[in-house]
């Protein structure tokens, strides 16, 4: 068979390994950064920080610099010091992995390679080890084959698992966000959530998933072309068009989104309270309007970005200084005046229309998801909405859908929105509380022999559940 | 391929007797394509009318911003695969030899774009061959179950159909008055079910938990979902399609 590859070991592993590794190593491969790390033998009893310090978050990105040069990965943290101008190549396209020439090098590098990979998380052998790897919903069956074939014939895992995100999430402990009495044995298997509807507002997308005994139920899972990345070059847009041209300046700006950017709970009002004209008007507090200063990094001074109050003496300041000709640093420094764009960017999240894009919101597209679903589920899933992913850290964002939640749904439904405390590692939290309960794990993931034996379309028939 | 123009109806003010509708697939784009999307929810398209008729024109411009705001960098930029030298790559994970499937994979310059082009044409052919002859019964034998279970879905589907469509009709009404009646009407309609409901070992038990009486989480309409919303419509799924009947140990 083609798909197999010659190996010494290979006959010895088959003969004394049937069973999968008992080492499992969970990739939370997202868009903007993978979330990975190995999963522990048994859960630990506390709220899962210590289950999380073995999780590392990398981007996932090769980046090159203004000079040309090209780093891997986590090298983003660690070698670059000036963020201008810096490109990317994501190997990961509308929340699937793509490219894999570029996948697998920021795999080997950060999980393969002694050199680079860091040390808890480096995997020596991988025939010894289980893989854990998550995948956007509805993903393309090519996308699917690709990804278990290079896994499998790559880099050779002992066993395997690709499963969609969101469900994993429904394996954390979710009774004591959501303020339940716990009913879980505390001695006894990690088991999934009854019901919980997952919110995943990611890089490139936002997903609705309703999880129903940690089990996705496909009809109800909705997608948002909006995610992280259409913020940012949202606002990118925006300030290129009213103060500075921002437009190469990515990673800035990306800074500056997770630094100002909120979501408004009263849209007009705060229009109004961000308009230019009132500001003449009467002179308010300037520590309580919605206008604020971001004083952009200089990697020159090695200074990085920060936000501070607006401050609208600043233009007079800065002409005073130069005619006296002290105060250098008030000079050098650059600053964005950020108003009405604090919250109309996050705000296309709830209503596309503002930019133009014919879909509904992400309150809109809960109710369309639960539309589908039998009608006896829904008080459970409103009771359980789980929102997760990078965009669930905006301000305001949480209270902004349970408003909108609760005014749509109806009225006999309680509406729970919750966060967990980590919203961009509970997915990963998830799939190494589910790695601990082996038996379940057993059930759903295939071992190299059976890839060897089956190939790669059985294993894509068995990831999709029809074996 | 043939595109679906949305042509400007007398009401717009653009310019009369043609628009001009630049053909810009190839910047991430398709115009045809992103005239179709599902559209807000139907009240508002009421409300508001003036967003339905754009100009063509006013279209292709909106469908340009957003395919824009999804690219993340501005210019186009190739940024290739750092080299490395023959000795640092001893290190690595992978052995010397590659399948066939592995080279090509890797060496697959694909976009999303294309990957998804190949997937509805393959689609559109699975179709075709689907309408020549009848389908076979056995879904999950097929090697493309996305497309060919589209087909088969209302087979499988329409049984839960009318009772949830019937359900919601007496459920619209969302006043807190209406919880009684939901609630009685949920009942007859359970039992009017019976007789019609899924052949599956047990359909009438309920998924008992100790949580059933717990008001928060009490259903007024107290029936089991059906299998068919835990069966898969695209291949994706995570697990057997097994109705969610309490699992063995």
């Amino acid at each position: 068979m083609g798909t197999t590859k010659p190996r010494p070991s290979g006959r010895n592993s088959i003969a004394k390994a049937p069973s999968l590794p008992s080492k499992t190593f969970v990739i939370d491969n997202g868009a903007h950064t993978m979330k990975a790390g190995y999963a522990p033998d048994s859960v630990p009893s506390d709220d899962g920080s210590q289950l999380l310090s073995t999780c590392a978050t990398i981007p996932n990105a090769l980046t090159k610099t203004r000079n040309n040069r090209v780093y891997i990965g986590s090298q983003l943290h660690t070698h670059v010091k000036d963020w201008n101008e810096l490109m990317f190549r994501r190997p990961v396209e509308k929340g699937y992995i793509v490219n894999w020439e570029a996948e697998k090098e920021i795999w080997e590098h950060s999980f393969f390679d002694e050199k680079t990979a860091r040390k808890d998380l480096r995997i020596a052998s991988p025939e010894e080890t289980t893989l854990v790897l998550t995948e956007a919903p509805n993903a393309l069956p090519i996308l699917q084959k690709n990804a278990d074939e290079i896994v499998m014939e790559e880099w050779g895992f002992g066993g395997y698992f690709r499963t969609i995100g969101p469900s994993l999430n429904a394996w954390n402990e979710i009774q004591s966000l959501f303020g339940d009495p716990l009913v879980q044995n505390p001695d006894g298997p990690i088991s999934p959530a009854e019901c919980l509807l997952v919110v995943d507002s990611g890089f490139s997308h936002t997903t609705v998933t309703p999880v129903y005994k940690g089990r996705p139920l496909q009809r109800g899972i909705r997608r948002l072309d909006l995610g992280g990345k259409h913020l940012t070059n949202y606002l990118k847009e925006m300030v290129s068009m009213r103060q500075y041209n921002m437009v190469d300046e990515t990673y800035i700006m990306n800074d500056v989104k997770e630094a100002v950017c909120f979501v408004s709970n009263n849209f007009p009002g705060e229009m109004e309270q961000a308009w230019k004209g009132n500001r003449k008007r009467s002179q308010p507090d300037p520590s309580e309007g919605v206008v604020v200063d971001y004083v952009l990094p200089d990697p020159n001074a090695g200074v990085k970005g920060f936000m501070r109050p607006h401050d609208p003496l600043l233009n007079l300041k800065k002409r005073k200084s130069t005619l006296s000709g002290s105060e250098t640093a008030l000079l050098s420094e650059d600053v964005l005046v950020l108003g009405n764009e604090r919250f109309t960017v996050p705000e296309i999240l709830f209503t596309p229309g503002d930019i133009g894009m014919k879909q509904a919101g992400i309150p809109d597209m809960i109710l369309q998801s639960l539309s589908v679903l039998p009608t006896g589920l829904h008080p459970a899933f409103l009771a359980n909405v789980l929102v997760v992913g990078g965009n669930a850290l905006l301000p305001g964002f949480m209270d902004r859908l349970e408003t909108e939640l609760r005014q749509t749904a109806s009225t006999e439904c309680v509406v729970r929105v919750r966060r967990p405390q980590d919203p961009i590692r509970f997915a990963w939290l998830g799939g190494a509380r589910f790695a601990t309960n082996k038996e379940e794990l057993k059930r759903v993931a295939i071992t190299r022999q059976e890839y060897q034996e089956n190939g790669s379309s059985w294993a894509g028939r068995k990831f999709s559940g029809a074996l | 391929m043939y595109s679906i123009e949305l042509l400007p109806n007398s009401s717009s003010h653009a310019t009369p007797g043609w628009t001009y509708v630049p053909d810009r697939r190839d910047r991430g784009f398709d115009p045809a394509k992103a005239a179709i999307t599902p559209a807000v929810g139907r009240k508002r398209g009421i409300r508001d009318p003036g967003r339905a008729d754009l100009s063509s024109r006013q279209n292709n411009a909106i469908v340009r911003h957003l395919a824009e705001l999804d690219r993340e960098n501005h210019k186009d930029v190739s940024i290739p695969i750092p080299v490395k030298q023959q000795k640092d790559a001893s290190g690595r994970g992978t052995r010397g030899k590659v399948t066939s499937n592995v080279r090509r994979i890797l060496q697959s310059q694909k976009t999303f774009r294309n990957h998804l082009d190949d997937e509805e044409a393959a689609q559109a052919q699975a179709a075709q061959t689907a309408t020549q002859r009848p389908a076979p019964a056995q879904v999950s034998r097929l090697t493309k179950p996305s497309s060919s279970r589209r087909s088969s879905t209302p087979a499988t589907a329409s049984k839960p159909e009318p009772s949830s469509s019937r359900q919601k009709k007496h459920t619209t009404p969302a006043t807190p008055s209406a919880v009684p009646t939901a609630s009685t009407t949920a009942s007859t309609d359970g039992d009017g079910d019976k007789p019609d409901s899924d052949p599956s070992p047990n359909p009438a038990k309920l998924i008992t938990s100790e949580h059933d009486n717990d008001p928060l989480l009490r259903s007024y309409i107290p029936s089991a979902p059906p299998t068919a919303s835990c069966k898969p419509s695209s291949p994706n799924h995570l697990f057997p399609t097994t109705p969610p009947a309490p699992a063995h140990p």
